[in-house]
């Protein structure tokens, strides 16, 4: 019942009993809920299974146990690499969404994110923070219900970035879509997100499979208190280096 | 025109004179009816102008078109079948490897044979033999398909049509250009041979025409013309395609 009430309150519901590669588990009993606008951070270690849990909450995946249920509306997704159209402009990648609306909304949408200039280009021409950015601009094209975000800020220089953390936090508060950020870096998860999903392998072992849903925190810091430096660093520090959360 | 333009021009133009001049001195050293110079080959065109040159010229070229056009569509078809489908490759990769080894010759034999010495056999002869080729280079297109680019459609949920015209068309847009290009070199060869087989216009039936009188002026001439069509349709049409499909590349 915990399902449809997730689906009437028009958030995330994720049910995951256990997703398996072949023979190996790789997620294990998996289980939150999203409410509509929530923005929650998926916080663990490289290669623990994030990317997986995204596609199977995206259903480019629909091999595993468990039930998935997304919020009525449209779902957007910013790719760990940006997957854009490499034969089409960065206006052209996001006008030709279904429900972008047009070119025009697409310059706008890219002049949000700071690419007025780079419209016209190819995403080959681009840089990946430039092309990130127009990612970003794609996924905000659809008004999703729904945002899945894998990594966004990983690979940038530091002060990109900082740059496309900025614009990921205003874009989340604009625009109201329940929000999953996937990452490995505890300081961006603090930074951008309301609550802290983290999973990994009980006992700490990086290597080992498979991973669950380890602790599930909500973050005392607010979007503006979020953006002090200070404040983040002081969370971190409670949170994971004086009292770590503990695996069961 | 730049200089570069002037230059790209001037290379080829001066290659083909020199080829021209070696054989016009080829042919006054032997001096025989086998071997005509580029002056009597000239001559033999403008006879044979007045002696339905064009048409016979213009036969050959739809049915290079027609053979072109089936064994690209139908090629394409099942190429990207076989390449997105692994069980499918499994079932018919096999039947590719022959078909892709059977002679010509053999497949215009067998057309002329069961179907009678028609124009739908002649141009499914030539498609027939073009096919194979087609379809293992798609093949490698619809293997080589981004799957990304795939997941990325699927999310924004991109309809049937965008798909294609969007994501999957451009991403074989080089394997289309490679297997036009082959097609196309293959194509024309083997249409001379089906009309020279079995049909009674076109310029393989010309050739065949003037090997029985042993008129080899015309022969050439027809060659020349051949050659000629083949060249214009490459730089006025395949690689100015080949050029804008390729364009947004760094």
């Amino acid at each position: 019942m915990q399902d449809a009430r997730a689906e009437i309150s028009g958030g995330l519901s994720v049910r995951l009993l256990a997703k398996d590669f072949g023979r190996r588990r790789i997620l294990k009993d998996v289980a939150f809920d999203l409410a509509a606008g929530e923005v929650a951070a998926l916080l663990g270690p490289s290669g623990v299974g994030k990317s997986t849990l995204l596609a199977l909450i995206a259903g480019l995946d629909d091999d595993f146990d468990g039930r998935i249920m997304r919020p009525p509306g449209r779902l957007a997704m910013v790719f760990q690499t940006p997957r854009l159209l490499p034969w089409r402009t960065l206006a052209e990648n996001i006008a030709l969404v279904p429900g972008a609306g047009g070119l025009s909304r697409a310059r706008d949408l890219l002049a949000e994110v700071g690419l007025a200039e780079a419209a016209d280009t190819h995403p080959e021409r681009a840089s990946l923070g430039m092309q990130r950015r127009a990612a970003l601009a794609r996924a905000l094209a659809v008004r999703p219900s729904l945002m899945l975000m894998d990594e966004p800020l990983v690979s940038l220089d530091p002060a990109g970035a900082a740059a496309m953390r900025a614009l990921v936090a205003q874009a989340l508060a604009r625009s109201g879509a329940a929000a999953l950020i996937a990452t490995h870096d505890r300081r961006e998860a603090l930074t951008l997100a309301d609550r802290i999903l983290e999973i990994g392998v009980p006992g700490g072992d990086p290597t080992g499979f498979p991973a669950r849903l380890l602790a599930d925190r909500v973050s005392p810091l607010d979007r503006a208190a979020r953006t002090d430096p200070d404040a983040v660093e002081a969370l971190h520090g409670a949170w994971f280096v004086a009292q770590p959360a503990a695996p069961e | 025109m730049s200089g570069e333009a002037l230059a790209a021009l001037l290379w080829p133009a001066l290659s083909l004179a020199g080829f021209a001049l070696v054989w016009a001195l080829a042919a006054a050293a032997v001096q025989s009816d086998v071997l005509p110079g580029p002056l009597a080959v000239l001559a033999a065109a403008r006879l044979a102008v007045s002696d339905g040159y064009f048409f016979h010229l213009g036969m050959t070229l739809l049915r290079v078109a027609a053979a072109f056009a089936i064994s690209m569509s139908i090629g394409a078809a099942i190429g990207l079948f076989m390449g997105m489908s692994p069980a499918a490759d499994r079932a018919f990769g096999g039947w590719l490897t022959l078909f892709l080894n059977l002679p010509a010759l053999v497949t215009i034999i067998l057309c002329y044979v069961w179907f009678g010495l028609t124009e739908v056999a002649a141009i499914a002869a030539v498609a027939v033999n073009k096919i194979p080729n087609v379809a293992a280079m798609l093949r490698e297109g619809g293997r080589a398909l981004s799957r990304d680019l795939a997941e990325m459609a699927q999310v924004y949920e991109f309809g049937w049509r965008a798909r294609m015209r969007h994501v999957v068309l451009p991403q074989l847009a080089p394997f289309f250009a490679a297997a036009a290009r082959n097609g196309l070199a293959l194509v024309w060869k083997i249409v001379l041979v089906v009309e020279l087989l079995g049909r009674p216009n076109g310029v393989g039936f010309q050739l065949s025409m003037h090997f029985q009188l042993f008129d080899v002026a015309s022969i050439l001439a027809y060659a020349l013309g051949f050659v000629l069509v083949v060249q214009t349709i490459e730089l006025a049409i395949l690689q100015p395609w080949e050029r804008r499909a390729a364009r947004w590349r760094r």
